[in-house]
């Protein structure tokens, strides 16, 4: 299983660069994550982002309904998607260390 | 070659020489998609065989499967290699590589086929097309049966009834009990033992989805309509798609608004929110049957009278098909299985539903899914209640059972760096039909109608990959927006004097 190392830590992702397990999670994970969704500097907006997807897997085991999400926190789809040019259910939520979304996605 | 029973309207056959001429872009090594990890296989319960066994195996499973399905006996005896399936198949007309279409894809099957169970093919081996099994050629079967997505337009054209799909699922099967299997549909099947759906949808995330969308409703309509969970004495179960709780709210909405209308008392099952069936398409035992027997179990702690289906092309097949004879139904509970799309159209024919076709003045054409028109019988009812809801529709060229697949069907929904490109090659042909129904050309959206989760998430990014300006919409979408409550819901411009 290939892993990513950020500052001292060895965290195990698959093959998407998805990590394994969410309780490894911090922001310099979060930080290293984003560059490789293309984003370069983590701005407050981008963790507005990121901290309610976090608290919403907490809180529900799943990420939050693409609308939803860009209800609760004032972004339209097209800003998220200038935030995470990856997209919010790939983008974001790996950047947040959620699982990667399974099924018809 | 032609001339082997009538060839259906439309459609030219390619002389063999032709196809044999056809540009050839076999690569070296075809693209595959990302496989699944040691952990998921494991959640799985299937150990990977080791390469050394893997052969021996392989043809093992090859023979048992053959065995107990006498159809395969037809694929892997008859085909004469006319190309018909060639020029019908849009991973062929997308790639142009001859292993990539259906006759070429089944071959990867038949030659080993022919080399262990043949008595020619053991004797003569090369000189009569048969072929000694290898890893290279399992890894040939890993990438060209994940590029396939049994959408059967091969099947439906082939003079000699062969149906390709069967031949895939075949290979795919094999190759589930080998360890080869995608991370995405790995993924999804463990999701569907640990959660009874695909995206591992919980009953709180549930919840506070359809409480958000009861709160869109009222904001939109001016009255409120619950989606009701879990409740007891329910008559009707509804299943929708759990891609529906994430990517495709509006298809909610517009069966808990037809629900609404008709009074219906109904609810969804937490345990089972799956309208799919990753199963069908990966493991077509244990995995598919674990979404039959958590609906079942569930309707019947409920005391349900009926079950409506979603919207999702490769679920209902399965479930239309094969749910009485996998879970033994009818040996222990009788309940009607009916699909909300032949619900509606009831309701249309029989004047039961008032719509108002001018809600949606957008060009809208009906993308046709595979297994709905080519496997269930759907496409008249798609069509009755499409042209009661929007005002300007637009067939698709060819249509119905001839229509072509979105290019993402089974599950090729892979968007790793090797496959992605190759969903793009895939949809080509969709793309060309869409933009000559003109729906794309005004200078606001037209709409796309893709009734089934699987084109759905195919076609949002694939209608910006192809530059169509459309929305992609499901058929409830449109039934939902159309539904006229009069004397209830709270109308905006336009509609409103016209509904006073």
């Amino acid at each position: 299983m290939p892993y990513i190392e950020v500052a001292g830590k060895k965290i195990e992702v698959d093959e998407d660069g998805f990590i394994q397990d969410p309780s490894l999670w911090d922001e310099e994970v979060a930080k290293f994550l984003a560059k490789g969704e293309q984003v370069e500097e983590l701005t407050e907006d981008h963790w507005k982002v990121v901290r309610y997807l976090k608290d919403y897997y907490e809180k529900h085991g799943i990420a939050p309904m693409i609308r939803k999400l860009c209800k609760d926190t004032g972004f339209s789809l097209k800003q998220i998607y200038e935030l995470f040019p990856t997209g919010p259910a790939k983008g974001a939520c790996k950047i947040a260390g959620l699982p990667k979304p399974t099924g018809c996605v | 070659m032609s001339g082997h029973g009538p060839k259906p309207e439309g459609f030219r056959t390619i002389p063999t020489w032709e196809v044999a001429k056809q540009p050839a872009e076999r690569p070296r090594k075809p693209a595959a998609p990302h496989p699944a990890t040691k952990k998921t296989l494991r959640e799985l319960g299937i150990v990977e065989v080791p390469d050394e066994h893997k052969i021996q195996v392989a043809l093992e499973r090859l023979k048992e499967q053959i065995k107990e399905r006498r159809s395969y006996m037809l694929a892997m005896e008859s085909c004469v290699k006319c190309g018909l399936c060639q020029e019908n198949c849009h991973t062929f007309l997308g790639t142009r590589d001859p292993d990539d279409s259906p006759v070429g894809r089944a071959d990867l099957i038949r030659k080993v086929w022919k080399r262990y169970f043949t008595v020619q093919g053991r004797l003569f081996g090369k000189l009569v097309g048969a072929e000694d099994l290898t890893l290279e050629t399992l890894q040939k079967w890993y990438a060209y049966f994940y590029h396939c997505t049994e959408c059967r337009r091969c099947g439906h054209v082939c003079p000699f009834g062969i149906d390709t799909c069967e031949v895939t699922m075949l290979g795919r099967q094999v190759l589930f009990w080998l360890g080869m299997i995608p991370a995405l549909h790995a993924d999804t099947d463990v999701a569907i033992l640990k959660s009874g759906n695909h995206m591992k949808l919980t009953k709180a995330g549930a919840i506070d989805t359809l409480e958000f969308l009861s709160d869109e409703i009222e904001e939109e309509r001016g009255f409120r309509v619950e989606f009701p969970v879990d409740k007891p004495d329910s008559d009707i179960v509804y299943v929708p798609s759990s891609a529906d709780f994430m990517l495709n709210p509006d298809t909610l909405k517009g069966a808990a608004l037809f629900f609404e209308y008709i009074g219906a008392n109904w609810t969804i099952l937490s345990t089972m929110t799956e309208a799919g069936n990753f199963g069908f398409l990966s493991d077509q035992y244990r995995v598919q049957r674990e979404l039959y027997r958590r609906l079942l179990e569930g309707a019947k702690q409920l005391g349900a009278k009926k079950i409506i289906w979603g919207e999702c092309g490769h679920g209902w097949r399965a479930a239309k098909l094969y749910m009485r004879t996998m879970a033994d139904m009818n040996n222990w509970w009788h309940i009607p299985v009916v699909h909300i799309h032949d619900e509606i159209a009831t309701y249309i024919a029989t004047n039961q539903l008032e719509l108002d076709p001018s809600r949606i003045p957008q060009p809208a054409t009906l993308h046709d899914p595979c297994n709905y028109a080519r496997a269930c019988g759907h496409t008249d009812n798609m069509r009755i209640i499409i042209k009661a809801c929007v005002s300007d529709f637009r067939e698709m060229q060819p249509n119905r059972e001839k229509n072509f697949c979105c290019g993402g069907g089974s599950g090729v929904l892979f968007d790793d760096p090797e496959m992605y490109p190759m969903r793009i090659r895939f949809s080509q042909k969709k793309a060309e039909q869409v933009r000559a129904t003109g729906v794309a050309d005004g200078a606001e959206p037209g709409i796309l109608c893709a009734p089934c989760s699987i084109c759905k998430a195919q076609l949002y990014p694939m209608v910006d990959e192809h530059e169509l300006n459309v929305e992609v919409k499901g058929l409830l979408d449109l039934v939902g927006k159309a539904l006229v409550f009069r004397g209830k819901e709270r109308l905006g411009g336009t509609n409103n004097e016209k509904n006073q």
